[in-house]
């Protein structure tokens, strides 16, 4: 591995074969990385890579299983959330943490408000300190405004403005791009500029080529919770950033035993527009045949399904299910033989307080039973048939949904749709947090379906999944389709390089 | 030995005693209620006098029974994790409307018919408020509350009205074979409310709501329309409610719902049901509601000051909230 | 992204003044109404009535802006002013001074607030019923220790300090104007308060800054205790007794006067002297009703209609506002 600096000697942060492991999934194996002050270090890697578990180790938030921290060479621990702010280290998440009926000012230094000699909060030294924290970003926010009033980059900015307040030596930035456009991008790059300049060391994470290219000194690339590679910006490529992010993953590859036999259309989609970030999407599926829904994190699949289930209002666009107009709510559209298993299955795909087998029959209740009356000996051998054919494991119909394993409440919540009579079929990442065994046989149970002739649109955030499970598959990013690849051009490659921002 | 962590400590001994793994350890439940009204019913047996006498028993089952009449439609609200204050105010506004009905010469029927109806459109408008004006439940019908109970006194005027038809005087104080009319119209609700929620879609739908809304909704279950469905029973069972207690005491005043809310509140959460939603039975709320009446019969028994009730009802309401908390982290926590 | 938002300045932004709650207009519009078409509205002696009778409830309205704040709601006050009352009086009759009496008219709506903010804040109970229960528990119990009946006060020096003036403002008023300003200091001026809008806006934010945000939680619940059995003073003064079943339906009144003065149920968005126009409004809307010739209990339909009107206004005014922006 390359070890060539742009200038000090010595990292600021330096973490050495790092790992982490969950039961069933090592997220994080043998990672070497080097943060020198001053630098922008893009971290790289697809959904999955290990870059968040990373991020959550540099914060304290995970506690890393193997391997050692130095700062400025000196061996520390990283032990917990407090450990990394007293070592300066400062992460910008996703979700802010701002109050937000609070000001600018009250917000940076909630929980160390200075005081004034009656012990009161002494308004304004608090509002001249974030000013001038504010300052040496460039910023020149009027500070009594409210977080609520600011649009989502400004409220990126004060965050960014109260890690500087807390001496932040390194900056982890994830996705700082991700909701905003690309003038308030070129306002932000600004500011990742005076932070370099400041001497702070930056981890950036981006899906955008241009971003890694136009802003970072070196990237590095993560696979499978390894690292791949490390090294300056100025001696790499696109191209080849993508075919080290790509790769044959370990243990995932399915193989499809039947090919799928395309019938009827099941589902169309035209000009799909909503208001949680879908801008245009057409797409169909036939009856018989796997499609998937790829693209990275953000690129609006989750959204387009909800949309498409009637789970999330839409704003203008058809949606045609087996020929028909659908409009309306889930029961709606549920009713016309679609069902959808949520990514979050604990929280929108089960009742995890209640038995299995009330919840094999959450949604095909009126189809068992027409007339409204609900016989317990009945419902009691559809959904024994039901955990029989499906092998859910244990097979006790009263025990309570949590008590199962992630892959067995998947199962649950495929069954609660196989008992309906469902006919298109919506995976919203079917397999995560599985372990491998359970994810083959999820697949295979996917397969079973097509050739029974449903039609299943899956979104998986796993390229070798979409490349081996799906028949053909669409790629998303920011909210549209950005290409449909066919079986002959389904690849990783071919799917990364359309899901990225890629522009160089 | 210290306790170093209070809340803890609570959690493993209180709580262990409800450990349940099993859904269908509702009847471990159901058990415990039993041993309760055991337990109690031999304290008062020997503590007391004219406890263990027929008229009294009889006599705390018909109390049961009238407080049941006004929580089963409650328990279905909670079940489907909602909540109604209004209830109470709902039972005093169709009394007095029932009352009024007869004084101006109406017909018992036309009374109950009154009632009935009032109290089903109180519940109505709730389950609009909810589901249309998206109201948080609590603050819906406790703006409800105040509304009903506005109109009550307006209607009412600060007066009292008495003496009703001796044949709608029995609905309250009647007996049949024996036993008081109100019971067997208990056992009515009780059979009538056990059928809607295990053996009509309707009812499993209600519980699938309650323990998970959004997974509900995303199962293709409608919820506007079952919330709507489920206060405007409510408001109903409060309808029914209102002409039992009538009858019973004979008099309508715009203050007659008022003590009744927080027992009944009480005697759904002693009875097993969650605030939370998705747990519990009309039969555990009737356990409940013995419970509850065995111990207000007790205090009477022992001469205890009529004043202690109200603080002793809101002190078993504080415990039986608190148990309701801890079975629930209970729940999540065993494996 | 909206065109308005391309258009801000991203290095600097300007400050648009936010709108002012709509309880601004609608308390003067009331006013001016009720001077002009009711009757004996606008003398001297019925404004001063109307200042008296809504001081108690400013009082309890101050820390129910902090409860509500919290995204929580507190349903015991009235009952714990009624039981402070009467701690106040026997406490007075056994022969005890003003101060002492009030510290355990004070001490018991301490306790009583914090124990529901324990029940609501480390054990995550939902507010409604905890205090729900409280009030029952706190009517109770002023019914045990007054047997149902009214407590006279012992001493005049009640009455005559509610009947006293400084400097021309009653007593009375000057009690509320003190909780005011102690309030907006607590809420405006000290970290309890930012933690306030922080517990009921963005409760992470305030572990992540390593804040113990539960104590401050019970703190809330505690203030709006103590405020209570500080303010039967005021209950008791007027009438000159305690009665166990006083001041029912105040914490009505209380909440209302929060909601229309801007303060929402949820996010943690609130305005302290919206509270007080709150109060005046409803003070003013009662009295001009009750000179109308409307009973009491169809005031407070009126009440709770307003409430909703203005719910109903507000949210979209500032939705738009927002949505320029978000």
């Amino acid at each position: 591995m390359e070890t060539m600096t742009t200038g000090s000697p010595l990292p600021r942060l330096e973490l050495r074969k790092i790992s982490k492991t969950f039961p069933g999934v090592r997220a994080l194996s043998d990672v070497d990385l080097q943060l020198y002050p001053g630098e922008v270090h893009m971290l790289l890697g697809e959904n999955g890579a290990g870059k968040s578990s990373l991020m959550k180790v540099l914060f304290g938030a995970y506690r890393a299983d193997a391997g050692e921290f130095f700062f400025d060479g000196e061996p520390v621990a990283i032990g917990s959330p407090a450990d990394a702010k007293r070592l300066g280290i400062a992460v910008i998440f996703q979700e802010f943490s701002l109050v937000p009926h609070l000001s600018i000012a009250q917000n940076i230094y909630l929980g160390r408000e200075p005081r004034n000699r009656f012990g009161l909060v002494d308004h304004r030294r608090m509002h001249a300190d974030a000013a001038a924290v504010l300052g040496e970003l460039g910023l020149a926010y009027d500070t009594r405004m409210q977080a609520a009033e600011l649009g989502v980059a400004q409220q990126q900015m004060v965050e960014i403005a109260k890690a500087l307040s807390h001496d932040a030596r390194v900056l982890v930035m994830d996705e700082p791009t991700a909701a905003i456009s690309d003038r308030e991008a070129d306002a932000l790059f600004a500011v990742v500029h005076r932070l370099r300049d400041a001497g702070v060391a930056i981890v950036y994470i981006s899906h955008r080529m241009k971003e890694v290219f136009d802003l970072g000194d070196r990237v590095t690339v993560l696979r499978d919770g390894r690292l791949v590679k490390s090294m300056l910006a100025s001696d790499t490529k696109p191209d080849e950033l993508i075919a080290l992010m790509v790769g044959r993953s370990v243990g995932t590859a399915y193989q499809r035993r039947y090919a799928g036999k395309p019938g009827d259309m099941a589902l169309e989609v035209k000009q799909l527009r909503t208001a949680t970030g879908v801008n245009g999407v057409d797409l169909y599926v036939r009856c018989g045949e796997i499609v998937g829904l790829s693209g990275l994190v953000g690129a609006g699949r989750s959204e387009v399904v909800r949309a498409v289930f009637g789970a999330d209002p839409i704003q203008s666009g058809r949606v045609e299910i087996f020929g028909e107009e659908v409009s309306g709510g889930p029961h709606k559209v549920a009713a016309r033989g679609v069902g959808l298993i949520p990514e979050n299955r604990k929280q929108e795909g089960l009742a995890l307080t209640r038995s299995v087998h009330e919840n094999l029959l959450a949604a095909s209740l009126w189809r068992l039973f027409p007339k409204g009356f609900y016989r317990v000996a009945q419902a009691k051998r559809a959904t024994r048939e039901l955990i029989d054919s499906l092998r859910i494991a244990p097979g006790e119909p009263a025990k309570r949904a949590q008590f199962l394993s992630g892959g067995n409440q998947q199962k649950i919540v495929i069954g609660k749709w196989l008992s309906a009579g469902c006919r298109l079929f919506i995976f919203d990442e079917p397999t995560r947090g599985i372990d491998i065994g359970a994810k083959t046989e999820i697949f295979a149970l996917i397969e079973r379906l097509v050739e029974e002739g449903a039609a299943v649109l899956l979104i998986s955030s796993e390229l070798s999944e979409i490349v081996h499970v799906c028949d053909r598959a669409y790629v998303m990013r920011e909210g549209t389709i950005s290409g449909e690849l066919p079986k002959d051009r389904l690849s990783e490659r071919n799917i990364l390089a359309l899901a990225m921002h890629e522009e160089a | 030995m210290s306790i170093q962590n209070p809340s803890r400590f609570l959690l493993n001994h209180v709580g262990r005693l409800d450990v349940r793994r099993h859904a269908s350890d509702e009847t471990a439940a159901l058990v415990y209620r039993i041993v309760l009204v055991g337990a109690i019913a031999l304290a008062l047996t020997i503590a007391t006098d004219g406890f263990a006498t027929s008229a009294n028993l009889l006599n705390v089952l018909r109390q049961a029974s009238l407080m049941f009449l006004l929580a089963s439609g409650l328990t279905l609200v909670i079940l489907s994790g909602g909540f109604d204050l209004s209830i109470a105010a709902n039972l005093t506004l169709s009394a007095c409307l029932a009352a009024g009905a007869m004084k101006s010469g109406g017909s018992p029927v036309l009374a109950v018919a009154t009632a009935m109806g009032c109290g089903a459109s109180i519940g109505l408008l709730n389950g609009l408020a909810v589901t249309l004006l998206r109201l948080p439940p609590f603050l819906a019908t406790y703006g409800m509350l105040w509304i009903v109970q506005g109109l009550a006194f307006h209607y009412m005027g600060g007066n009292e009205i008495f003496g009703f038809p001796n044949g709608f005087r029995a609905l309250g104080t009647g007996f049949w074979l024996g036993v008081p009319l109100p019971v067997y119209m208990m056992l009515i609700v009780l059979i009538g409310g056990t059928v809607l929620t295990t053996c009509l879609n309707f009812g499993r739908e209600i519980y699938a709501i309650g323990a998970n809304p959004e997974a509900a909704r995303l199962s293709g279950i409608p919820l506007g329309g079952r919330r709507i469905a489920v206060y405007t029973i409510s408001g109903l069972m409060a309808g029914i409610a209102a002409v039992i207690y009538l009858a019973r005491v004979n008099a309508a005043d715009s203050a007659m719902g008022e003590p009744i809310l927080l027992p009944a509140i009480a005697a759904i959460l002693i009875g097993g049901a969650s605030l939370f939603g998705g747990t519990g039975t009309l039969l555990g709320t009737l356990f409940g509601c013995v419970i509850l009446s065995l111990v207000i019969d007790g205090m009477n028994l022992l001469n205890l000051n009529a004043n202690w009730q109200p603080m002793m009802v809101g002190a078993i309401l504080l415990v039986a909230v608190l148990a309701d908390a801890l079975a629930r982290r209970q729940r999540g926590r065993a494996h | 992204m909206t065109t308005s938002q391309q258009q801000k300045g991203l290095r600097s932004t300007v400050r648009r003044k936010r709108p002012l709650p709509s309880i601004v207009w609608v308390s003067v519009a009331l006013a001016a109404l009720a001077a002009i078409g009711v009757p004996g509205f606008a003398t001297r002696g019925n404004v001063s009535d109307i200042g008296l009778q809504v001081a108690m409830l400013v009082v309890i309205a101050m820390p129910m802006t902090l409860v509500i704040l919290s995204e929580g709601l507190d349903l015991s006050v009235g009952a714990l002013l009624s039981l402070g009352g009467v701690v106040l009086a026997q406490t007075l009759a056994m022969g005890a001074g003003i101060v002492p009496a009030l510290l355990a008219a004070a001490a018991v709506g301490v306790l009583a607030g914090g124990v529901n903010g324990m029940l609501i804040a480390r054990l995550g109970l939902p507010p409604f019923v905890v205090t729900l229960a409280m009030l029952g528990i706190a009517r109770g119990m002023a019914l045990v220790l007054t047997d149902g009946n009214a407590v006279v006060v012992a001493t005049p020096a009640v009455a005559q300090l509610y009947a006293m003036s400084i400097l021309g403002v009653p007593f009375p008023i000057l009690c509320a104007l003190a909780a005011w300003a102690l309030t907006h200091v607590l809420l405006y001026h000290t970290k309890f308060g930012a933690y306030v809008f922080a517990i009921g806006g963005n409760r992470e934010a305030l572990t992540l800054a390593g804040v113990k945000a539960k104590v401050f939680h019970v703190a809330i619940y505690a203030t709006s205790g103590l405020f209570a059995g500080l303010a039967a003073l005021l209950l008791i003064g007027r009438m000159n007794a305690a009665e166990p079943n006083a001041a029912i339906g105040i914490e009505f009144d209380a909440i209302a006067a929060v909601v229309l003065g801007g303060t929402s149920f949820e996010r943690g968005d609130g305005w302290l002297t919206g509270t007080v126009l709150g109060v005046v409004t409803i003070g003013v809307l009662r009295n001009a009703l009750n000179l109308l010739g409307v009973e009491s209990s169809l005031q407070v339909v009126s009440v709770g209609v307003l409430v909703l009107l203005v719910i109903l206004v507000d949210s979209l005014r500032k939705s738009r506002f927002l949505g320029a922006h978000a």
